[in-house]
């Protein structure tokens, strides 16, 4: 049975309409008028015990907006939601006892106390036994070397140090299901990937099942086989990640700054998208070539100051994907 | 019976940690409570001028008058210690920072008020014990068994009334955000009136502090009781009703807060 099942979810905002200049002040005053905007529109899915899900999508799709709904801060518009056997709305308090939740942009710490105030706090208000929180602290304390900074106040901690802290804070009460929202937002690329592997020990160690919402293609890669991706509010696209990996992932942008003025430059091996003064954009394709391929190439005829490669972004791969869709036959979208 | 035990347990544990976070800040802590007692004194003294020109207002003379001051300030002590964190919770809402009340399993409002203990309130203490010490003395206030009860519920009404009110301007925060306004529009007024005797004040305003905005509960009633005084319009035994308006006026006042969180659980913000 499905641990979290979703279906045709529906979620409206009444957003006041907002005039401009004094007049139009005055009237939004007098006169609200409101517009319904649809953030989540006819979703569905399920989700088995143990998955680890990538839920992406560009900002403002309505990401947040379901994440909120199945953590039971919202109540959704219209369509259902189980999680764990429990409508999260209705039974709010007892869903919240079988989730964990992070906001990597927000800390649920103690800002002003020593960090390890924060989890003596949580065991308190989650009511876990004396036994299971030391053997959980020593486990979060192995992996996330949590014990270096338990002494400090949260708001002294470094970005990184406060991530791992909030996780392993989110897991005292062991939770069946954890929802990161941007779990590595911020961080630099050591502390990226410890938490990566962190979350990937706790997945494998306790079949925590766990839901992703992340700008880094990289965190989806690493950590996700299936990814959800929502646009506008709707489901683009659900299924494997290999699939649009082998499909989108593979172009790279070569950014390359030549020392002349207006050259016109041809590259056989890569497809020139943009130029800008002396800066040129060429994308190709990395089954094909490598990017020293397409540099030297470049080489033989002008003179590079500096360049760069780009990997895609999760937004242009979603908008190509938005744009091209997937055919049934290509990529089979579970249901 | 085990889950109150439970909260009060939950209760005392959030709020020591509260205490320790604001023990970081030591001098900000201490310059509050001398910048409190300070200002109370500045009220006191005002007072004292006033009176000297004109002997009684309202048919309460001076140390009458320091008395109900006192008594407003010592049950408005207790309401910060308790209840202030309400202030700062269009705060939470616009910075997105409420939503950790709701992921968590316990009753948000209890998770909310038990976040902030407020001990900069221990000027409020300092100045109203002072002066109740002071005024009994001189106008010989006798404080029998029967008196001190009357005090203590008096106190604990107070304490809910001015509570009842930082708690439903909060929940004003859940319709329109922002809130701050509305503590400047009435509770600063009402808190400023009542400074000094109901009954120097038209009719309406009188009324309305009974029975709209009961803050005539907080102090006026009950010391009129205390101190046998006259309170024209009103009963004479309205001052033995105020514990009654307080939890009346807080039940109130904790159900529109909780009609307010489940419009911002369908609306958000």
């Amino acid at each position: 049975m499905a641990i979290i099942e979703v279906e045709h979810l529906n979620k409206e905002f009444k957003i006041a309409k907002r005039e401009t200049g004094f007049v139009g002040a005055l009237k939004s005053v007098v006169n609200r008028q409101f517009v319904t905007k649809e953030a989540v529109k006819d979703i569905s899915f399920s989700i088995e015990k143990g998955e680890m899900v990538g839920y992406i999508g560009p900002n403002g799709a309505g990401k947040s907006t379901t994440i909120k709904m199945l953590t039971g801060i919202l109540v959704p518009s219209n369509g259902s939601i189980i999680v764990n056997g429990i409508v999260p709305y209705e039974k709010r308090k007892e869903n919240a006892k079988n989730i964990g939740v992070v906001f990597g942009q927000r800390t649920q710490l103690w800002w002003d106390l020593p960090t390890i105030e924060s989890f003596e706090l949580l065991k308190e208000i989650y009511r876990v036994p004396d036994a299971r929180y030391k053997e959980n602290m020593n486990t979060f304390s192995d992996i996330l070397g949590l014990g270096e900074f338990l002494n400090t106040p949260v708001r002294q901690l470094s970005l990184g140090q406060r991530m791992r802290a909030d996780i392993a804070a989110s897991l005292l009460h062991d939770p069946e299901i954890l929802f990161l929202d941007e779990p590595t937002i911020g961080l630099d690329v050591v502390a990226k990937e410890k938490m990566r592997e962190f979350i990937q020990e706790i997945n494998k160690l306790r079949d925590v099942t766990v839901i992703l919402t992340t700008h880094d293609m990289e965190d989806i890669e690493k950590l996700c086989k299936r990814m959800i991706l929502i646009d506008h509010g709707q489901k683009v696209y659900d299924g494997d990640i290999a699939a649009v990996k082998s499909r989108f992932g593979k172009m790279r942008t070569l950014i390359v700054d030549v020392e002349e003025n207006g050259v016109d430059l041809h590259v056989s091996n890569g497809e020139l998208m943009k130029e800008e003064g002396n800066r040129k954009w060429i994308r190709f394709n990395r089954d094909d070539f490598s990017a020293s391929d397409v540099i030297s190439q470049i080489t033989q005829t002008h003179n590079i100051t500096d360049l760069t490669v780009e990997e895609p972004e999760i937004e242009s791969i979603i908008s190509r994907i938005y744009q091209e869709g997937f055919t049934k036959e290509e990529v089979p979208v579970k249901v | 019976m085990t889950k109150i035990i439970e909260y009060v347990r939950l209760y005392f544990r959030l709020v020591g940690a509260g205490v320790r976070a604001q023990m970081q800040y030591r001098f900000a802590f201490i310059m509050r409570i001398v910048g409190m007692v300070a200002a109370y004194t500045g009220t006191a003294v005002t007072m004292w001028i006033m009176l000297y020109q004109f002997k009684e207002l309202g048919k309460w003379n001076f140390y009458e008058l320091l008395f109900l001051f006192a008594l407003a300030v010592l049950s408005w002590g207790f309401c910060i210690i308790l209840f202030f964190h309400f202030r700062s919770l269009d705060t939470y809402i616009v910075n997105g920072t409420f939503d950790r009340f709701l992921v968590r399993p316990i009753n948000p409002f209890f998770h909310f008020m038990a976040m902030k203990f407020d001990i900069g309130a221990a000027g409020q203490f300092i100045f109203s014990i002072l002066v109740f010490i002071w005024v009994s003395n001189a106008i010989d206030i006798h404080w029998q068994f029967g008196k001190i009860l009357f005090l203590l519920g008096a106190i604990i009404g107070g304490i809910l009334v001015q509570g009842g009110l930082l708690v439903f301007i909060s929940a004003i925060a859940f319709w329109t955000t922002k809130s701050e306004r509305f503590y400047w529009v009435v509770m600063y007024p009402a808190r400023n009136l009542t400074n000094y005797p109901l009954a120097i004040y038209p009719k309406f305003v009188q009324w309305v502090t009974a029975f709209v905005v009961p803050f005539g509960f907080v102090n006026y009633f009950p010391a009129a009781v205390i101190l046998d005084k006259d309170t024209p319009y009103f009963s004479s035994y309205i001052g033995y009703f105020t514990p009654l308006v307080g939890i009346v006026f807080f039940v109130i006042a904790y159900y529109v807060w909780m009609l307010g969180l489940s419009r911002y659980k369908s609306a958000g913000s």
